[in-house]
């Protein structure tokens, strides 16, 4: 089975509302930089440490992956366009359901009284490189917004979803350094 | 989509499952069938979306060709050689048990304003079927196949669409009488035939279809949308 079929050798991407739309639209930019961050959460995973929580967090990073194909789907589909009302928009209440997993892993995380130096463990490494990618595709996000180019429906859920995941990514960094027993690196500026 | 209590979990992956009984099967074409299933309690779908067929450790993905509200789900299959499965499902009997999916895949009809063309070939035909039992009109079908044997549901499709045009690979040349048959593929009618304008276009076919029918597209129809399925 062939994995290409070559239409988008001219240049040339379908959006999912069906526009063929240039490559380098910052739509396509957007959610090609949500697919990176897919990319970098998988990694994350596969390099959790070996600790009897790391279940429960494969389980939440699983559940953010398909989140982000839901925010995908909506990032590539034009506002008022037929095929945007087969979307399902991103809810206040996934935005929570983060700051629920960020307070529980903080609460078990000594105070920060200095900028930490990303690294560690590498599933700590993975999770600040996935931090970084979140804050850009948010940046992303927030430009196609600006221009009215992402449909309004869930927009306000949807960006603060994106500014909670990165808080995550930044939590679970240091929580994946606690589970390894790797300290945090302060900054010693 | 909620479960219904036909629906099952299979070891292999955990993927949810739904086990069918064959209803009925009546023939299309020489190789290529009608399968109509027991629909499961619980199961729902949207005109164009599939289902994975599985029989002992093969999977294969099938378009529901019939219409949402029926109360059987019906797939259409051409057997080929190198198909172990879809020569198992041509071969099938009332009765006989497999394993489907939840339906799933978004290639779906979105009625609007502009002009919808729908172009398939072979059993591409399938969801195009589809979105006729859905309610889909106001539409221009290409049908690519290589002889008049294989233009399943013509009568169907030719009465729901606006136009209705069997696109004949095979070698003749059109003759007096021929009527709505254009010899060639349907890539040769959206390059010759089709006139200018913004379109809907909806493809479904193998990828080298898919490829030279968006070159085309991209083309002579810039402003259009484009919505594809890729068949295997």
């Amino acid at each position: 089975m062939k994995v290409y079929t070559g239409t988008g050798d001219g240049g040339k991407t379908s959006l999912f509302s069906g526009e063929r739309i240039a490559k380098t639209d910052a739509r396509i930019e957007a959610y090609g930089d949500l697919d990176e961050l897919n990319a970098v959460v998988g990694s994350v995973v596969a390099a959790l440490p070996r600790h009897p929580d790391s279940q429960k967090l494969k389980a939440q990073l699983m559940n953010i992956q398909s989140t982000l194909f839901q925010v995908g789907a909506l990032l590539a589909t034009s506002p008022g366009s037929p095929a945007a009302d087969q979307l399902v928009p991103i809810k206040a209440e996934q935005g929570r359901w983060l700051e629920e997993r960020i307070d529980a892993m903080d609460a078990r995380l000594v105070r920060l009284n200095a900028f930490i130096i990303p690294g560690g463990h590498p599933s700590a490494a993975w999770s600040h490189i996935a931090r970084t990618v979140c804050r850009r595709v948010e940046r992303r996000v927030v430009k196609l917004a600006s221009a009215g180019a992402v449909i309004p429906d869930g927009l306000d859920a949807l960006l603060i979803y994106l500014n909670r995941l990165s808080d995550y990514f930044f939590v679970l960094a240091r929580f994946c350094n606690n589970l390894a027993g790797v300290a945090d690196e302060p900054w010693q500026g | 989509m909620n479960r219904g209590k036909d629906e099952t979990v299979t070891a292999a992956g955990g993927r949810t499952r739904f086990e069918v009984q064959v209803a009925a099967k009546r023939r299309l074409a020489s190789h290529t069938v009608e399968i109509r299933f027991q629909r499961p309690k619980g199961f729902a779908f949207s005109a164009g979306q599939k289902i994975s067929v599985a029989h002992q450790g093969i999977h294969r993905d099938y378009t529901l060709v019939n219409s949402p509200q029926d109360a059987e789900l019906a797939i259409c299959v051409r057997g080929i050689a190198q198909g172990s499965l879809s020569l198992v499902l041509v071969a099938a009997k009332a009765g006989d048990r497999y394993h489907i999916s939840p339906a799933f895949g978004h290639f779906l009809y979105h009625p609007c304003a502009q002009p919808a063309v729908f172009v398939a070939t072979g059993t591409g035909i399938a969801p195009f079927v589809a979105f006729v039992h859905g309610g889909a009109k106001n539409f221009h079908l290409l049908h690519g196949v290589r002889s008049e044997a294989e233009l399943y549901y013509r009568s169907l499709l030719s009465q729901a669409a606006d136009h209705y045009t069997p696109c004949l690979s095979g070698e003749r040349e059109k003759l007096p009488g021929d009527g709505e048959n254009f010899y060639g593929r349907v890539t040769d009618f959206l390059e010759h035939r089709l006139p200018d304008g913004d379109y809907d276009f909806y493809l479904c076919g193998r990828g080298e279809m898919l490829r030279d029918a968006t070159r085309i597209i991209d083309r002579r129809f810039d402003g259009s949308r484009l919505y594809s399925e890729l068949f295997f």
